[in-house]
């Protein structure tokens, strides 16, 4: 008896270390230790020994079956493991195809750009204040210090509807009706659209989009001035970009400034996209105006305040390499969709 | 305006610096240098030469060959030109010598005979016969004896250089060789030269007189110039003007537009024997006055324009053009010569209603100042004299004007730094003044400066901060952070925190925005086949538009949109969907009394032929959900440019907010559209400032979910929508109602269809048993067939 246990032990191993599939392990399991498997019977003829041997032989085959069982569970183990291995790598599929994105949407250009400056002042205490686009001739050009003789109005060929009421040419006009409601601390921008009577080309559009700003409270500088627009420019195009200040004339400001920003794309050495001078036009700005502040009801000798207006269309073509201002007002969807 | 260097150095010298090194230090004060015109830069390489020798050319008739001295050498040159003569000097352009144009010149043979350059005619110079007498002749320029070799940018005095610079609006006093030579010694720390105003006076018999009737004239001089010989000017004056861009007349014309250049000062010379009595008066224009300009044209004058007139006739528009019997002729004697001050508002009204331009006009709109009124006279009368153009009298008027006294300002040094933000030391903010010819007394702290008169520009203390810091310069101007200001909250409103989502849940449907003019064509309306008196067609005009195409305010952003989807489909770009948010333009009346309502619109559009109605109602129904819309009816779409039976118009109220559907096949080939487009808009001003509904959150069900199908006979016209809604609302454990099948055929009666949905029942408290499910499901039946004349199939 001991003798077939032993025999029939080291004969099943050697078939389970042999065997290729779970399948075939199971039939091993089957034969052997199933309930009229192998070590089963040998089990059974256990009531043919003598009393005083069963519980020895019980011992052998028990000692058998647990063996076996084992050698079983680890060769079960191991041949799972072989064929999920093997299932995986009969999964596997060409992964250099790219699948086309359709309907992701996307926002123009102008409305990415226009947020994003939206969200920068926005963070530094600045509320966003809309105002209409066909305006007054008052808040357009009366309220902004351009009386109907200034040849500031030259400067700018505007849309007229009557008489008196307007397509706005700047968003200044925004300025004054805010400040009509708003008394000091103002922090606020104003984004929006402004039309001009310019033919469209490469650089115009009849139709395009400024940020104005406006900051007045006691004691305001021109260095503050300086301080927001030299963190707004690194922030827009790169840490390193340094800012200027040009004497220039805004009939709503005094002083007045252009102001530059150093060349994104050449670092201020000169190329092309600056003309070769090293500097990008980005704005005007100054600190606001005495009579403006007067004619809003604001004492200028107990505030100042800075403001300054860029285009957005400009700064957008700017920062994403927009060549052509027509471009833009298209909407060809092979253009939309670079912006996603 | 044109400033040539040669002129400013009369004035202020800036030879140290080349022009480039000036139009920077101009820049840095305000003066931006457009361009650097310097003249002559395309010629290189040409000489006067001397003919010594002509020949005949051995086998060109034409032809013949010459021997120049060009200074260096003796040189053979071939040419085809038949006007000169041994002796001759003219212009030679030697090997590798540049012409205008680009043209390059390089020894050559000519029928076998080597030519080393080429005899010039003045047009292949580019010059005419304002810079030399001769130079419109056919032939080659034929030049005064020179020494041979001699540049010809040196003869035909081509050596000059002119820059072109914006003055800004705020400085009509620095149009002018005068006034930006004032900046440019201020600049350089120079002493600027005084004007030359020398002149001697004889007496003269005669006695002008100046009456001023017009608001619009603040200060009107004149003064008598006799024995006038009227002759071309000095070759120096006729070559500045020429490089200012004016044309050389006779020498009391030149006189007058060179001093306007040089100070800024308009002038007008009348011929004393057009004006009656010396009698000058200075008036508003009749209605319907009639006057020749020296243009020869008539124009009709109103009573807002200003004339000069004599006791008769209006004799000049004034500022704007003198008339054609005022002016100078060959056989003038004698001259009244004007210097005037009139309202820049004035002379850019009269000369916008009479069409009419002079370089005298557009001086006065930017602004005359008080002073270079008596400068620009005693300027001109000292060219006069200088020329020995005429004798200057002392026959002398002027009219009655109130005395102008400077400005004065009281200020500190503080409040100057205050608002740069920068201390600026007293003795600079005193000296910047003083360069620019501010008088300045100081008070301890306090500065008491005087204006000059011709800077009408500074009114208070922050003009003065701008001069100081103009020139102390905004490198020293470093950055800070609003120490002083308050704390405040910014953002943006509701209003556009609910645009932003708007945006978002079209981008989410996968459409890309699309920017557009708020502009269209009056007759754009039209391709959306709209009667004549749809509300659409009440558009805003724009009074003075770019074009029919831009003529007026939209009213919706339908034509707009249908014009891009037409671009992108004749660029072959197909299956795609775009939506724009913009305003539209609703005036309350015609023609506008009151600023109109500017309404915020949202437009999309589907492109395709896999779309459909449902895709794009789905994305109209997100919007309305986000904001708590519910409209309160819906209808087949009744707007002509729909489809008529796949699209709809949605209702609150009375008032459709929202069309949606299939765009008509007609309005489609109107834009010659031929994909499928599906079009949504939606007029989102009742809503678009609400703040959005806030979400209340639903408990997850802690219970499993039964699902059920249904299938009912309904009759062909029953919209399934409405059976949808009976059993989403026929029980409230009834959930997510879904069509998945509509079917048609033998099965099924005529006329009518199935209808297959399904559908989730669960209870919040327990489980739903098959006895409760039962229930449900006949409480659902029941329903249907009540409300919707349903069968269950």
């Amino acid at each position: 008896m001991e003798e077939s246990v032993k025999r029939l032990t080291e004969e099943t191993s050697a078939k389970i270390v042999a065997c290729g599939s779970v399948a075939e392990l199971n039939d091993i399991r089957v034969k052997v230790l199933g309930k009229n498997g192998e070590l089963t019977a040998l089990l059974k003829g256990m009531k043919d020994l003598p009393p005083e041997k069963r519980p020895e032989a019980g011992k052998i085959v028990n000692v058998a079956r647990e063996t076996l069982e084992n050698a079983i569970a680890t060769r079960q183990s191991a041949l799972e493991k072989a064929e999920l291995e093997k299932r995986l790598q009969a999964e596997k599929i060409d992964i250099s195809i790219d699948k086309p994105v359709e309907h992701i949407g996307g926002l123009h250009p102008l409305t990415i750009m226009r947020n994003r400056i939206v969200e920068f002042f926005s963070s530094l205490g600045f509320v966003v204040a809309e105002s209409p686009e066909i305006e007054t001739d008052y808040y357009n050009f009366e309220a902004l210090n351009i009386p109907a003789d200034h040849p500031a109005r030259e400067m700018q060929d505007t849309f007229f509807i009557t008489d008196s009421i307007l397509l706005r040419s700047q968003t200044s006009a925004g300025q004054i009706r805010l400040m009509e409601k708003v008394k000091p601390p103002i922090k606020m921008i104003s984004p929006g659209r402004v039309f001009r009577a310019d033919e469209a080309d490469a650089t115009h559009s009849p139709v395009f989009h400024q940020v104005e700003g406006l900051v007045v409270d006691k004691g305001i500088t021109m260095c503050d001035l300086k301080g927001i627009l030299d963190l707004f420019a690194q922030h827009f195009f790169s840490q390193d970009t340094k800012t200027r200040f040009r004497p220039s004339y805004f009939p709503f400001t005094e002083p007045s400034v252009e102001v530059d920003a150093s060349c994104h794309h050449c670092g201020g050495k000169g190329c092309n996209v600056c003309k070769g001078t090293g500097w990008i036009e980005i704005m005007g700005a100054g600190m606001v105006n005495r009579n403006v502040l007067i004619g809003c009801g604001i004492d200028p000798d107990e505030y100042t305040g800075f403001a300054f207006g860029g285009g957005l269309d400009r700064i957008t073509n700017i920062a994403y390499g927009i060549s052509n201002a027509r471009i833009p007002f298209e909407n060809d969807i092979r253009f939309l969709k670079q912006f996603r | 305006m044109k400033l040539p260097i040669g002129w400013l150095n009369d004035y202020v010298s800036t030879e140290e610096l080349t022009p480039e090194e000036l139009a920077d230090k101009l820049l840095s004060v305000g003066f931006e240098v457009e361009e650097i015109i310097r003249l002559g830069a395309d010629i290189d390489r040409v000489v006067a030469g001397k003919i010594l020798d002509i020949k005949k050319h051995i086998d060109a008739d034409k032809l013949q060959v010459c021997m120049v001295d060009v200074g260096s050498e003796i040189t053979t040159i071939v040419t085809g030109a038949q006007n000169i003569a041994q002796g001759n000097t003219v212009p030679v352009a030697l090997d590798g010598a540049r012409l205008p144009g680009g043209k390059e010149i390089h020894a050559a043979p000519l029928r076998g005979v080597m030519s080393y350059g080429m005899l010039c005619s003045g047009k292949e110079l580019g010059v005419d016969g304002s810079v030399i007498e001769g130079a419109e002749a056919d032939g080659i320029l034929i030049l005064p004896e020179t020494t041979p070799g001699t540049d010809i940018k040196e003869i035909l005095r081509l050596n000059e250089t002119i820059l072109d610079i914006s003055v800004t609006a705020n400085r009509p006093d620095c149009q002018s060789v005068y006034g930006m030579a004032r900046e440019v010694a201020a600049v350089l720390g120079k002493k600027c030269k005084p004007l030359p105003i020398k002149y001697k006076t004889v007496s003269s018999g005669l006695k002008p007189h100046v009456e001023i009737r017009d608001e619009a004239c603040s200060k009107y001089t004149c003064q008598v110039v006799e024995n006038v010989k009227i002759q071309p000017s000095p070759q120096w004056m006729r070559d500045r003007l020429r490089y200012v861009g004016v044309r050389a007349i006779n020498n009391v014309v030149d006189i007058t537009n060179y001093v306007l250049f040089e100070v800024g000062q308009p002038l007008h010379a009348f011929d004393t024997k057009f004006v009656k009595d010396l009698g000058i008066i200075v008036r508003k224009a009749e209605l319907d006055e009639k006057i020749t300009a020296l243009d020869e044209k008539e124009y009709t004058l109103t009573e807002r324009m200003t004339v000069i007139a004599d006791s008769e006739k209006p004799l000049a528009i004034a500022g704007v053009m003198g008339g054609e019997h005022s002016g100078i002729g060959a056989d003038t004697k004698t001259v009244l010569l004007e210097a005037a001050r009139f309202a820049k508002g004035s002379v850019r009204a009269t000369s916008r209603a009479l069409g009419l331009r002079s370089d005298s006009s557009a001086r006065y709109e930017k602004g005359v100042d008080v002073m270079s009124v008596d400068l620009g006279r005693e300027r001109a009368l000292a060219l006069f004299s200088q020329l020995k153009a005429g004798t200057v009298t002392d026959a002398f008027a002027q009219g009655d004007a109130p005395a102008v006294s400077p400005k004065i300002i009281r200020t500190t040094v503080q409040k100057i730094s205050d608002l740069l933000g920068i201390d600026v030391k007293q003795s600079v903010i005193v000296k910047i003044l003083k360069s620019l010819a501010f008088e300045v007394e100081t008070d301890g702290a306090t500065l008491v400066v005087t204006v000059p008169l011709f800077r009408e520009d500074v009114d208070n203390y922050t003009d003065l901060a701008e001069e100081v810091i103009r020139f102390y310069g905004y490198d020293n101007i470093h950055s800070t952070f609003m120490p002083t200001a308050k704390t405040t909250a910014g953002g943006i409103d509701t209003r556009q925190r609910n645009l932003q989502s708007v945006r978002a849940a079209a981008m989410h449907f996968g459409a890309y925005e699309i920017t557009t003019y708020s502009f269209i064509g009056k007759k754009a309306l039209d391709k959306l086949c709209l009667a004549p008196n749809d509300e659409l067609r009440r558009q805003i005009e724009i009074l003075n538009p770019l074009g029919e195409e831009y003529s007026v305010m939209r009213t919706q952003l339908a034509v707009n949109m249908l014009h891009v989807v037409s671009l992108n489909c004749s660029r072959k770009n197909k299956k795609f969907r775009l939506f724009e948010v913009g305003k539209t333009y609703i005036p309350h009346a015609l023609p506008l009394t009151e600023l109109p309502e500017e309404r915020d619109t949202l437009c999309m559009a589907f492109v395709g032929s896999e779309e459909n109605f449902y895709e794009i109602k789905a994305a109209a129904d997100e919007i309305f959900r986000r904001f708590g819309v519910t409209p309160s009816r819906m209808t087949y779409g009744q707007k002509p440019y729909y489809h008529p039976g796949i699209s709809c118009d949605y209702y609150v109220g009375d008032a459709c907010i929202c069309s949606l559907g299939k765009l008509h096949p007609v309005a489609a080939k109107n834009f010659d559209i031929t994909d499928d487009v599906y079009l949504c808009e939606m007029d989102m001003h009742t809503f678009i400032e609400n703040e959005p509904p806030i979400t209340k959150f639903v408990p997850l069900p802690k219970y499993q979910a039964v699902e059920r199908d249904l299938a009912v006979v309904v009759p062909e016209e029953t919209p399934v929508g409405d059976i949808l809604r009976t059993v989403q609302n026929a029980n409230a454990l009834c959930s997510q109602v879904r069509l998945f099948d509509i079917y048609r055929g033998e099965q099924i009666e005529k006329g009518h269809k199935s209808v297959a949905i399904s559908f989730l029942l669960s209870a919040p408290d327990k489980t739903l048993n098959d006895a409760e499910i039962t229930a449900i499901v006949d409480d659902i039946l029941h329903a249907l067939q009540t409300q919707c004349n349903a069968t269950l199939r």
